[in-house]
């Protein structure tokens, strides 16, 4: 039997894909790199290992944005060296921005970056250049002449490219067993700000819906526009079917569509960094107005994390001011009151615990479904009471009105998972543990009612008692 | 004598009578003396010393002297030599006979005396991989952490894998995880590549098959990759005994290997004993339910508190059996049961508590599937018992070393079924108790694997041109990757693609990547295991009775998109067994030639080639415990299930038919029945499992390759008056149960001389009359006559 044959029945050389696969017309491969360096404007560059294209151009928008040093510290790492790190990454000129077209999301040794965008700020505008592999044997050239650009400007600035993009172009340097990847002193990944500040309020913080809704928003609209853009999904399956000989203009698309990626990655360095500018109240920052107070909180959590306490507190409660939806103003009298006790100040932490034991409009979970919002506000009442309970505990030594708090917990755990208000499995953990303060509290007030009545008094107070005293375990509290 | 150590020999004495006690009771039970077919004793063998080395560093030979090992056992000493002198090694050691160390000593050695040296080891099982990670920590303890051990599988936390990449000098991993997780990564583990200098390869005997033959690629990958990075590592592999070893080692890893055979190790006495379930009605050849005898035999063991356990072949046993045993060995309410469950559904946690609890003798009986078969630490029990022959000789000796591994005295039973293997095994224990015949056989050049693993060398690294990757043509596969859109060729290299990753499509167990998940709607949703794609069909088809851990499960529902059984928990007395329909399209021939009978016109062919195999789960049986009586069936309509793959047939002319002087019933019985021994047979000669093989017969095609209408799947009614219908011409198919086939067809068309003789030795040797499940098959569903049919049809061929 012929071989051919024998491959017509292996299932793992049917075709990978329905669709047809294209072909090339063009007689000769290097005719169809010219006219796609011509399409493109884009230049031929030549190096010791082979020759790429690359694509210059200079954008007015997004403008450069000089970095204040306290602000730029909410983007490092709180790390021993993060005094070096800051040093390093003061200078917005030494700034590039990168952003891969990859062909694939999968990662591995199999996934090309057969376009590198890469962009820096000169004479006040944003120069972008494109590096762009024509076959994929023009890798090795591509990543050397990166690796210059990248050795001029230390500090990378990307969005994701701590996950994927860094990892993948590393990868890729090792594959070529010779030309040494430089690597960045200073690495800010926005993707990490951005979804502290704006996950809060969008919800999702791809980079297009950040443009869409915060960075286009308002008065001064974005100078480029995504309507016309491509479907980034699609990106790979545009550059195989240029490189098995298909036409080479979508690959006009995926440029244009990296080249908004990259100035849409300006533009929110700079929207970041003004935010935070706000958030540490710096002289010529805007005013708190001119932003959502929840973005304000979200920059104010940073703070928080910073360790800048007075100022999140500051930002914190004008947020709590000027009005937040629910469950963000939950997170945030969280934060205080978490933040009020670890300063001591019971009294202002207390103070903000039962402002998570208020009632409120939405929050009953008799009258709801289980949503995850249900559940959440459910969980944060539940832990105020807690809280509370911890502190008549250990602090107020008045242990019945800690039984009394969880008691009123555990009721209401109880009714809202006899709705749905909340999972079997959750409510179980969560009981068990209001169970074990329970006995706690329970053996705390044993231990006081002995030692009063030794000192003969409170005995009165044992018939307002709402639950029985276990008795085998105020013996086994006893002997410890 | 120190106290602890008069204690354990009482203790061995002590379970000395009561193994010797049980053995005596069986055979006195035995009064037909047909039951123990064989009492087989093994005597307590000493060990044969060599010295330490004195190669072996000092503070190496230290940390092995702290453990109590200041002498080697002479095959660790002959496998370190070897290794030392850098050629690739392949020990063959039985269970408990330290063969760890005969890799552990000479790859530590080198380490120790350059800590940039990296080594690599391969387990079958994520388990085996844990259990010698205790062994490697307790040496790197002793030698004040100078080398770094860590396992890196599916279970290892992603915070963790960077230290492993960047200090483990020695990675125990499996062969799923290097080829999913580390070779399409291969950059992340730059320092492991370019100094790997070993690789060990535990229990190299279970490479074979479909399993062996993907592994053989990944490995012809990882070689790929290490040449990448400049190193070419040495291999060490350890087997458990098989004819072949050395053979089976070249053809996965592709290099010369010396092989030790001779084991030094010192093993307590055992008893290894064949059990026939005593015959219940001669004339039908029917024997007492194995299972059940199993049971019984089990009981025996457990009633004198020995520690004891069970194998069985399927899962469906293994639950069966479970219940009989827990029935006999009730716990007083809310105590946990001491009779357990074991087996790959199972989540590890529960595992993992299950393995401890034998440790430490909680659990005083187990009932696993092959799980328990290789080397996890059990500690040391007192008997198997195994539920019908495990299929290979090679098993059921690691089976048997499960009790009493370590000294002490032990026993073994192997509990017959009727299968005709297991009765061809404890008919000829001189077939068993000799020198192994069994041949470990892969196919690496299997066209469907290796593509496959192609296309995953691809995304590693770019094809060149130049390069060589099995015994096939490179270039020309990649063209037509190319041309599938795979691959697309720049210059010299072919490069992968496709976003997708080529290694998460691609299973190295089965014939696809895809898992059932059984979720219990019984209370919310509980997800209590899984099971393949292949077996699914079978096990949770709807209404069918599913097992787990000795519960019974209704299917409630099975949604093929999602991958998921729904089962509710339901307490009935039976359980299910499936009913497929199978036909068979000739493709093409790869070689036929007639079959020349002496006496009589040649009316028979012989024929190897590529076919197309359709089947289809058409209904199930229910079967009623204890009694295994047929208690009702069900129709079931599922999907069909198309497979291309290679097959051996024989066909039957006309003439030669019609010359058969017996009933139409008869004939089509004897046909059927001849195919059911043949199957038997063909499995031992290729020693291969049982469900590598399909059988069926189908009328021959007028030409090959002409387009066959499928026939729509009969209903079970119908089924049962198929084998009514007349055939033609039939072909008689023996196929590979796998996508491509896996290399069994050639090897049958040319060893067919001997397929027949011994499938006649096997039918005429039956004691029964008239054909029974040892031989052509159930007398209740084959015509009376369909043994002498069957015999017939044999001697029409020549055998």
């Amino acid at each position: 039997m012929s071989l051919m044959d024998k491959f017509a029945h292996i299932a793992a050389l049917r075709p990978a894909n329905k669709r047809e696969i294209p072909r090339s017309t063009a007689a000769d491969a290097s005719l169809e790199h010219d006219r796609l360096a011509q399409m493109l404007g884009a230049q031929v560059r030549r190096n010791h290992y082979g020759e790429h294209l690359s694509l210059q151009q200079w954008y007015a928008t997004p403008e450069i944005c000089i970095p204040d040093a306290r602000s730029l510290a909410l983007l490092l790492p709180q790390a021993p060296e993060a005094d070096a790190l800051l040093a390093s990454a003061a200078d917005p000129e030494k700034w590039l921005f990168l952003d891969t077209e990859t062909t694939g999301l999968a990662g591995g040794t199999g996934t090309y970056p057969f376009l590198v965008g890469i962009a820096w700020w000169v004479a006040g505008g944003l120069q972008v250049e494109q590096f762009f592999m024509r076959d994929l044997d023009e890798e090795h050239s591509m990543l050397l002449e990166l690796s210059e650009r990248m050795a001029e400007r230390p500090v990378l600035v990307t969005f994701n490219g701590k996950s994927f993009d860094w990892p993948l172009l590393e990868t890729r340097y090792r594959m070529t067993r010779t030309i040494s990847c430089t690597t960045p002193a200073v690495h800010l990944d926005l993707l990490h700000p951005a979804r502290r500040i704006w996950r809060l309020r969008l919800g999702s913080v791809r980079l297009k819906e950040l443009e869409r809704r915060v960075l286009g928003d308002g008065d001064r609209a974005l100078e480029w526009s995504r309507d016309d853009d491509i479907d980034s999904s699609l990106i790979p399956q545009m550059y195989f079917d240029y490189l098995r000989g298909g036409p080479v203009e979508p690959l006009a698309g995926v440029i244009r569509h990296n080249q908004m990626d990259l100035r849409g990655l300006a533009a929110l360095a700079g929207k970041i960094l003004a935010l935070f500018d706000s958030g540490n109240g710096l002289p010529d920052s805007a005013d708190h107005g001119s932003y959502d107070p929840i973005d304000l909180f979200g920059v104010s959590r940073m703070l928080l994390r910073g360790g800048n306490s007075n100022r999140a507190r500051e930002l914190h409660e004008s947020a709590l001011r000027s009005g937040l939806p629910l469950q963000v103003e939950q997170l945030a009298q969280k934060d205080l009151a978490t933040l009020a006790k670890r300063e001591l100040d019971y009294v202002r932490a207390n103070s903000h615990w039962e402002q998570l034991r208020q009632p409120s409009n939405g929050a009953n979970p008799k009258n709801n479904a289980m949503t995850q919002e249900t559940q959440r506000t459910l969980e944060v009442a539940i832990e105020a009471a807690e809280q509370l309970a911890m502190y008549y505990e250990h602090h107020a030594k008045q242990p019945q009105r800690g039984i009394k708090l969880v008691n009123t917990a555990i009721a209401e755990l109880r009714d809202a998972k006899s709705v749905g208000g909340i999972t079997a499995a959750r409510a179980a953990k969560i009981e068990a543990r209001l169970t074990r303060r329970l006995s706690r509290l329970t053996l705390r007030r044993a231990k006081k009612i002995s030692s009063n009545r030794s000192e003969g008094v409170g005995l009165a107070i044992d018939a307002s008692f709402d639950i029985p005293i276990d008795r085998s375990k105020v013996r086994a509290g006893k002997k410890i | 004598m120190s106290q602890s150590l008069a204690t354990q020999f009482a203790t061995d004495a002590m379970t000395l009578a009561r193994v010797r006690e049980i053995v005596e009771q069986l055979a006195a039970r035995d009064r037909s003396g047909e039951m123990l077919t064989a009492v087989h004793h093994i005597p307590a063998r000493e060990a044969k010393f060599a010295p330490m080395p004195e190669w072996v560093r000092t503070e190496l030979a230290d940390a092995y002297g702290e453990k109590g090992v200041s002498e080697l056992y002479t095959h660790q000493a002959a496998a370190a030599q070897a290794v030392r002198a850098g050629r690739n090694a392949v020990v063959v050691t039985p269970t408990a006979s330290g063969k760890t160390l005969c890799y552990n000593l000479p790859i530590l050695n080198a380490v120790l005396e350059n800590s940039d040296t990296r080594a690599l080891y391969l387990f079958p099982t994520k388990a085996l991989a844990q259990d010698q990670l205790a062994e490697l920590h307790d040496l790197s303890a002793r030698l004040d952490h100078r080398f770094g051990v860590f396992t890196y599988d599916g279970d290892t936390a992603s915070d963790a894998r960077k230290a492993i990449r960047e200090r483990g000098h020695i990675v125990l991993s499996n062969p799923d995880m290097l080829h999913t997780g580390i070779l399409p990564h291969h950059t992340r583990w730059q320092r492991l590549f370019e100094n790997l200098r070993y690789v060990v390869l535990d229990e190299l005997h279970t490479y074979r098959g479909v399993f062996g033959s993907h592994l053989a690629n990944v490995l012809r990958r990882l070689r790929r990759i290490a040449r990448f990075y400049g190193s070419d590592p040495q291999f060490i592999c350890s087997s458990a005994t098989i004819a072949n070893p050395g053979e089976l080692a070249s053809r996965l890893v592709e290099k010369e290997f010396e092989v030790i055979e001779e084991n030094g190790a010192p093993a307590g006495e055992k008893f290894v004993v064949f059990y026939n379930p005593p015959v219940v009605n001669r004339f039908l050849g029917i024997r007492r339910s194995y299972i059940n005898e199993t049971s019984r035999v089990a009981q025996e063991f457990l009633k004198l508190n020995l520690q004891t356990i069970v194998f069985a072949n399927s899962r469906l046993h293994t639950e069966v059996l479970l219940t009989y045993l827990r029935h006999a060995n009730p716990m007083p309410p809310g105590q946990p049961p001491a009779i357990r469950g074991y087996r790959g559904g199972y989540l590890p946690g529960e595992r993992r508590e299950i393995e401890q609890g034998l440790r430490a003798g909680r659990i005083r009986g187990v009932v696993s599937t092959n799980a328990l078969e290789l080397g996890i630490d059990v500690g040391s029990l007192d008997a198997t018992i195994m539920a019908g022959y495990p299929g290979t000789i090679a098993s059921t000796w690691q089976r048997a070393g499960r009790a009493g591994r370590r000294s002490g005295s032990s026993c073994a039973v192997l509990v017959a079924s009727s299968a005709p293997l297991d009765q061809y095994i404890v008919q000829h224990p001189d077939y068993f108790f000799g020198r192994s015949p069994e041949h470990a056989f892969v196919q690496p050049d299997n066209l469907e694997i290796l593509v496959n693993h192609l296309k995953c060398a691809a995304f590693e690294l770019p094809i060149a041109a130049d390069e060589s990757f099995g015994g096939v043509d490179v270039p020309e596969l990649c063209e037509r990757l190319s041309e599938a859109g795979f691959l697309h060729r720049t210059g010299d290299h072919w490069h992968w693609t496709q976003e997708a990753y080529p290694a998460d499509a691609v299973s190295l167990r089965s014939v696809t990547s895809d898992n059932f998940v059984i979720v219990d709607i019984t209370q919310g949703a509980d997800v209590i295991g899984e099971v393949d794609f292949s077996s699914a069909l079978t096990t949770v088809h709807p209404k069918a009775i599913y097992l787990h851990q000795g519960q019974q499960f209704h299917v409630e529902g099975l949604d093929f998109e999602e991958r998921k059984a729904y089962v509710k928990r339901v307490d009935v007395d039976y359980f299910t067994d499936a009913i497929r329909y199978t036909q068979v399209r000739v493709l093409e021939t790869a070689a036929t030639e007639r079959i020349e009978a002496s006496s009589t016109d040649a009316h028979a062919a012989r024929t190897h080639g590529d076919v197309l195999v359709r089947s289809q789960v058409v209904g199930f049986k229910k079967i009623k415990f204890f009694t295994n009586e047929n208690v009702g069936s069900g129709k079931l309509e599922l999907p069909e299930n198309e497979m291309h793959t290679t097959a051996f047939w024989l066909t039957l002319e006309r003439p030669l038919v019609e010359s058969l002087q017996f009933s139409l019933s008869d004939r089509q019985s004897g046909m059927f029945g001849l195919l059911h021994a043949l199957e038997s047979i063909a499995t031992l000669l290729l020693m291969c499992d049982a469900r590598d093989l399909g059988t069926a017969i189908g009328e021959r095609p007028p030409s090959p390759g002409s387009e066959i209408e499928w026939e729509e799947a009969p209903s079970i009614e119908a089924l049962s008056q198929l084998a009514e219908k007349e055939f033609f011409e039939p072909n008689l198919y023996l196929y590979d149960a796998y996508p491509g086939g896996i290399g069994f067809s050639e090897p049958l068309y040319r060893a067919h001389q001997l397929l027949l003789t011994k499938t006649r030795e096997l039918i005429a040797g039956c004691a029964c009359e008239n054909g029974c499940p040892s031989c052509v098959g159930p007398v209740g569903e084959r015509g009376e006559r369909a043994k002498e049919a069957a015999l017939e049809i044999l001697a029409r061929l020549g055998a």
